[in-house]
This record gives C-alpha cells, sequence and structure tokens, in this order.
C-alpha cells in the first residue's frame, strides 16, 4: 500500500525578480520535481535502491513502513518507488535516450524500519546508511558509502568511491580499486576489506574468534590496539615496511608468508582474534591506541 | 634354466650389466623380470636414473673455484700438501696435483681425497640447478596459468574500448582510470613474479589484479 504527493517546490518571486543572474538557478528548480511516498512493510522487509547518480541517505525509524522522497531536477528522467510484497524497490529511470550525466541525478531520503535488508547500487554521488541492523549490500563506482551503527552481514564495492564505518557490527565485506577505508569504533567480529590504491584505517574492538583481513596493493594500513587486545597478528608487505608497536610472542613454526617480503609475526596476550595485514608495496602500522 | 623370487632378485641382479647377455643368472633375470611387474619397474627407474647421470657426466659442469681452494686448504692442513698453487685452479692443474705430488702418498687416501672432492663437487652443485629448475617449474606454471587470461582481458579491453562512445561520462572515465590503476598493478606483480617465481605473496597479488581487470571490464561492458 502506497501514498504519494507530489510536493511544489517553494519560489521566491522577489529574488527571481531583482537578480536576474539568479532567474537562471531560480527557473530550473521551477522544475524540480519532489516525491514522496509512503509503503507498509512487515518485519525484514528488503529495500532496493538503484540510482545512477545522487546522494542517498538512509535512515532507519520505529515505523514498520517505508517512506522515500525524491528529488530529481531533469525532465528526462524519473522516479520509480514500488511495492512488492514485503519488498520496497525504488528506481532512477533514464526515459530520454540522448541525457547528460547532470539530469542524471536524483537524490533520495529513505527511512526504513531498523531491521530492514537493503540493497543499494549508485554510480555517482553519496551514500550514507545510519541505525540500519539488517544485510546490506552497496555497489558503487565512484560514490563514498558511509555507514553509521550498522550491523547484519555487509558488503560494499566501490570502485573509487571511500569507505568509512561508524560503530558497524556484525561481519563486514568491503573493496574496492582505489577507495581508502576508515573502520572506526569497529565491533565487528568477521572484516575483510580489500583496496588496491586506497588506505585503510581500522581502529576497534578484536573481537574474540574475530578475523580481520585488510589487504590493499599500495598505501597505508594502520591498525590500532589496546594493551587488553588478544589477537594472533600476522602483517607481510612484500616490498614496503611493517612496523608495529605491539610487543608480540613470536610463533612456534616459522610461517610460509615470513620468507617473503617484510613480515612481523606473532601472538599478543592470549591471541583470541586473528588479524591478518597484508599490502603489496604499502606501509603497514601496528600502532598503540592513544 | 632357474627361476627367481622377488626376494633372490636383488642379489642376482646386477645394476652394472644389461641383464640381457645371455649367461643363465640372466636368463633367469630376464625370465623374473617378464612376469613381475615390481621388479621391471624398478629396473626401468634403475635405467632413468643411469641415463640422467650420463646425462648429467656428458654436462661436465665446471666446479667452482672456491672447491679447489677449500680442498687445498683442507689438504694443507692436514699436512698433505705444502705448495700453493700459483694460478687459477683448473682440470690439468687437479690431474697434476693427484698424479705428480700425491703420486707418493697411499691409494687410499687419494682415493678418499678424491671422494670428497667428488662430494663437495656434488653438494655445492646440486644447490643452483635444483634452484634454477625450481624456479623455471613455478614460472612456467604462472605463465601457463596467467597467459590464457591476460590474452583473453586483453581481448576483452580491445572490444570494450572500440566499442565505446566517443564521449565519456564520469563514471566511465573513473572506470577507466581505475583501470590503469589495476593495469599497472597487473605490471608490478608480473615483475615481481618473474624475479622471484616462488613467491606465492606476488602470484596472489597477480592472480587478484586479473580478477579486478575482469571485474572492471564487465562494469564498463555493462553501460
Amino acid at each position: 500500500m502506497s501514498t504519494a504527493q507530489f510536493l511544489p517546490l517553494r519560489f521566491n518571486w522577489k529574488t527571481g525578480l531583482l537578480a536576474p543572474g539568479l532567474l537562471l538557478v531560480a527557473s530550473t528548480a521551477v522544475f524540480a520535481h519532489n516525491i514522496e511516498k509512503h509503503f507498509k512493510v512487515e518485519p525484514r522487509s528488503v529495500v532496493t535502491i538503484h540510482n545512477p547518480s545522487g546522494k542517498v541517505v538512509v535512515k532507519a525509524w520505529t515505523k514498520s513502513e517505508v517512506m522515500v522522497i525524491a528529488t530529481h531536477t531533469s525532465d528526462k528522467v524519473e522516479v520509480d518507488a514500488e511495492q512488492t510484497g514485503n519488498r520496497v524497490d525504488v528506481m532512477t529511470h533514464q526515459i530520454s535516450n540522448s541525457i547528460s550525466p547532470e539530469d542524471l541525478r536524483a537524490d533520495y531520503q529513505i527511512n526504513v524500519p531498523e531491521d530492514a535488508e537493503l540493497q543499494i547500487h549508485d554510480d555517482s554521488g553519496e551514500v550514507s546508511v545510519a541505525n540500519v541492523l539488517g544485510d546490506m549490500n552497496v555497489e558503487t563506482v565512484g560514490a563514498g558509502v558511509d555507514l553509521e551503527d550498522a550491523a547484519g552481514y555487509l558488503t560494499v564495492r566501490t570502485v573509487g568511491g571511500s569507505f568509512q564505518c561508524i560503530r558497524c557490527a556484525g561481519r563486514l565485506e568491503v573493496s574496492s580499486i582505489s577507495g581508502s577505508f576508515k573502520l572506526l569504533s569497529l565491533r565487528s567480529y568477521h572484516v575483510h576489506a580489500q583496496t588496491s590504491k586506497g588506505n585503510i584505517l581500522l581502529d576497534g574492538e578484536f573481537l574474540p574468534n574475530g578475523i580481520y583481513r585488510l589487504k590493499n596493493y599500495s598505501g597505508v594500513i594502520e591498525v590500532h590496539f589496546s594493551p587488553g587486545d588478544s589477537f594472533d597478528l600476522s602483517a607481510t608487505s612484500l616490498k614496503g615496511k611493517v612496523n608495529s608497536q605491539a610487543s608480540l610472542i613470536p610463533p612456534a613454526h616459522a610461517h610460509p608468508v615470513s620468507k617473503f617480503g617484510n613480515a612481523i609475526l606473532g601472538t599478543f596476550n592470549a591471541g583470541h582474534a586473528k588479524v591478518e595485514l597484508s599490502s603489496f608495496d604499502g606501509t603497514i602500522n601496528i600502532l598503540k591506541r592513544e | 634354466m632357474t627361476t627367481v623370487a622377488c626376494r633372490d632378485f636383488l642379489d642376482r641382479f646386477d645394476s652394472s650389466d644389461s641383464p640381457r647377455n645371455g649367461s643363465p643368472a640372466d636368463l633367469s633375470v630376464q625370465a623374473h623380470l617378464r612376469h613381475c611387474p615390481s621388479c621391471r619397474s624398478f629396473v626401468e627407474d634403475l635405467g632413468k636414473i643411469r641415463a640422467a647421470g650420463a646425462q648429467l657426466a656428458a654436462s661436465d659442469p665446471e666446479p667452482p673455484a672456491r672447491i679447489w681452494f677449500a680442498l687445498r686448504a683442507e689438504l694443507e692442513k692436514e699436512g698433505l700438501i705444502s705448495d700453493t698453487p700459483s694460478e687459477v685452479p683448473s682440470k690439468s692443474w687437479l690431474a697434476e696435483l693427484f698424479s705428480g705430488k700425491f703420486s707418493v702418498l697411499p691409494r687410499p687416501v687419494l682415493a678418499g681425497g678424491y671422494l670428497a672432492a667428488l662430494l663437495a663437487i656434488a653438494f655445492g652443485l646440486s644447490g643452483p640447478i635444483n634452484s634454477r629448475i625450481n624456479r623455471q617449474r613455478w614460472l612456467d606454471g604462472t605463465q601457463s596459468s596467467t597467459e590464457p587470461l591476460s590474452a583473453q582481458l586483453m581481448s576483452a579491453e580491445k572490444a570494450s574500448f572500440s566499442s565505446w562512445p566517443a564521449s565519456e561520462t564520469p563514471v566511465t572515465a573513473s572506470l577507466h582510470q581505475n583501470l590503469e590503476i589495476v593495469d599497472n598493478y597487473i605490471s608490478l606483480c608480473e615483475n615481481s613474479v618473474r624475479e622471484d617465481p616462488e613467491n606465492e605473496l606476488a602470484r596472489e597479488y597477480l592472480y587478484e589484479a586479473y580478477q579486478q581487470k575482469a571485474d572492471l571490464l564487465a562494469q564498463l561492458n555493462d553501460r
């Protein structure tokens, strides 16, 4: 079930008349399309968003409802938001063969129940998700991805977009070619982060039995630890440097990676978590948390 | 002609001769070989080892000079010789050494010294040779697995570029830019694998770079 409202944009005629330079901007805005739709959903609903260009902001709320607010300025695209069972599909459609990248742009603000599952595709622009605890799959080309207080099985793939995750829990798999990653106040038990050219910063808890794999070709991998943490460390840079401030107990047996490149291996405290850091020619820093 | 059991076979089989010289013992050995696949396999293996040994001897590798210096130093230390050679050691020098000044030594001592020299040469040469063979095997293995992949990716890339419109969007520009980054890493990894073919980390990075390139090309083709 859905309700749609088409909201007219406010236009200040005085500004338009007094400043002809602004008229162009204002007249463009006259053609802006705002769409708001509401969908009642059951627990564990699925929301898919496909947007070639623009900003996608998703926030969790306490209602059993999905609310979609979309804005686009061009007549060459249209926005669809439809419900099929417990799934809501949101999509930006190109309705003209000749279209500029600017025309493609549509911005979304979407509210979903906390346990919703998200599938987001946004080539360029920005993706921001907060407080959603369901599984999530985000794919972008150039768009950066920001997650906050997310949980579940999180998979993020970008080509050049950066990724930041604050207080993320659950299982996280993130990959990119040239995007950098920041994983802050992390509470995940499984992290697999791989980028080619970007930097990776991990600052969070190493949960018992957790596995943390960070890998890049170049750039800096930085991991922060506290004196109370417990992990087995394997840090190898084939052609770069590895620096560690952790006092490690050396492994009992020679590790196969230790014969290639520069490697630091060992156990910190009881070694409850597994931390594997690997770089081709980048630098790896394992630093004590300030 | 008497028959031979497997347990007697080794005693009666003379590895220095071919079991085809017609003597009664050899005939019984031959008869046994015809019916016993296990002993036949043993004899075949022995033949291969002999052939490999002959091949190695035929190549006549020149041992490094350090072997001769080390040997001479050891002999001098034990007081068996006192002169120091004035020229770079060579095989003729060795022959002279054993036939001339050492002729006064008892034969068992000479034989022991000769054996020690041979062992030193064998150990000195086997390391580098095995290492070279291993390197080549790794290199061949990596090349055979990556060459078809590389060729496929190259043709996919050509096809992708030929069908591409002249004007690029920011998204496709970003994809191309990242494709260049991945190509650069592929080149770096290929160099690393060539330098150190046994390095499994370098190979892993190379394979992953190919995977990334394939993903990027697929994304480009989707547009």
